[in-house]
């Protein structure tokens, strides 16, 4: 079998992460158009998806602008959000680590969710090139990454297009909220995970009346004692 | 919030993700992760979401309000019934929106009669 090139592994990135637009495609939109119904101007939503380039934060962002939250709570919510791109980092640190710097700060911006779905794939696939042939498989990781990201834009694009148009009377700005209510019934599957979003969601209610939305982010940092423990208590019950 | 304020608040937030996406492979490449931080990691998604939602649905200017003569309780209660049957993301949005519309109609036709 031939080995595959620079521009074979970047071509594959792009090829296996095509599929994955399809999933992320609206989301791009409905955050474009949630952006809009929040006030951001287009200009600064776009911006936006090429600084933050994290759907679920960006999303966390319009929602809480939308909701009259403060600087300080959207920063330390949608900051904690993306927490587990740490996970991601760590995760890919083994396959990355011998290359340049130039390279692992460049791969590092498109460490998103979707792209390190698809690349950690492609390093733990067995056909690994040999130890004395070149490795070119951070090409194929940044085909992935750039694939998502071009995806990322345009669809953030036309979500602002679309916004611009849609009377507010169609609440496009609902699919915020329930995309987070599918994103959560995703999540739910162990018991410490449905602990801290019980609490969480209780919490948002009950710390309500603080300012700026802070209760907000109480609510979460509750949730999260709530994980921590049921794990605590779950594992001393074994 | 004023524009400067939100490109403020998008410098922060840019610069603190592209630092966790750094962190691991740039930063600390020869340590690993603390397992406590890997624990909180999977509780955090939950949680935020868990929050927003409830805060979505139920909280207008700092007030709690259980506004179930409004549609859209209604229609959150409906994409939650198809996310736990479906667990189909585009699904639950699409659901949750027909069930929107739906509701607003029928309110609309027993205001009118």
């Amino acid at each position: 079998m031939r080995l595959p090139s620079r521009l074979g592994e970047f071509l594959a990135g792009c090829r296996d992460e095509s599929p994955l637009l399809l999933g992320v495609a609206p989301f791009g939109m409905i955050y474009g158009i949630a952006a809009l119904a929040a006030g951001v101007p287009a200009w600064i939503a776009q911006l936006a998806s090429a600084v933050v380039f994290a759907g679920a934060a960006q999303l966390v962002i319009v929602q809480m602008l939308a909701a009259g939250a403060g600087f300080v709570p959207i920063a330390l919510t949608s900051g904690l959000l993306n927490l587990r791109h740490m996970l991601y980092s760590a995760s890919m640190a083994e396959y990355v680590r011998h290359l340049p710097r130039r390279w692992r700060l460049l791969l590092a911006y498109v460490l998103t969710d979707e792209a390190y779905a698809v690349a950690v794939l492609r390093y733990q696939r067995r056909d690994a090139p040999p130890a004395d042939a070149p490795d070119y498989r951070h090409w194929y990781f940044l085909g992935a990454g750039f694939t998502l990201w071009v995806g990322w834009q345009l669809s953030t694009a036309v979500g602002l297009v679309f916004g611009a148009t849609i009377p507010p009377e169609w609440e496009l700005d609902f699919a915020v909220p329930l995309t987070f209510i599918a994103l959560l019934t995703l999540l739910l599957r162990e018991r410490a995970g449905q602990a801290a979003a019980v609490v969480a969601g209780a919490g948002a209610l009950l710390f309500a009346a603080l300012p700026y939305k802070l209760g907000l982010v109480a609510a979460i940092l509750l949730g999260l004692v709530a994980g921590a423990w049921t794990v605590h208590r779950l594992e001393r019950a074994r | 919030m004023s524009n400067t304020g939100l490109l403020l608040l998008l410098g922060v937030v840019g610069v603190l993700t592209y630092l966790y996406r750094y962190a691991m492979i740039g930063l600390f490449a020869s340590r690993s992760l603390p397992v406590w931080l890997h624990a909180l990691c999977r509780h955090i998604a939950p949680a935020s979401f868990a929050a927003l939602t409830a805060s979505a649905l139920f909280v207008t200017a700092g007030e709690v309000t259980f506004a179930f003569d409004t549609p859209r309780p209604w229609a959150a209660l409906v994409a939650v019934l198809v996310a736990w049957r479906t667990r189909n993301v585009l699904a639950t949005i699409a659901a949750g929106m027909a069930a929107l519309y739906l509701f607003k109609f029928l309110a609309s036709l027993l205001l009118a009669g």
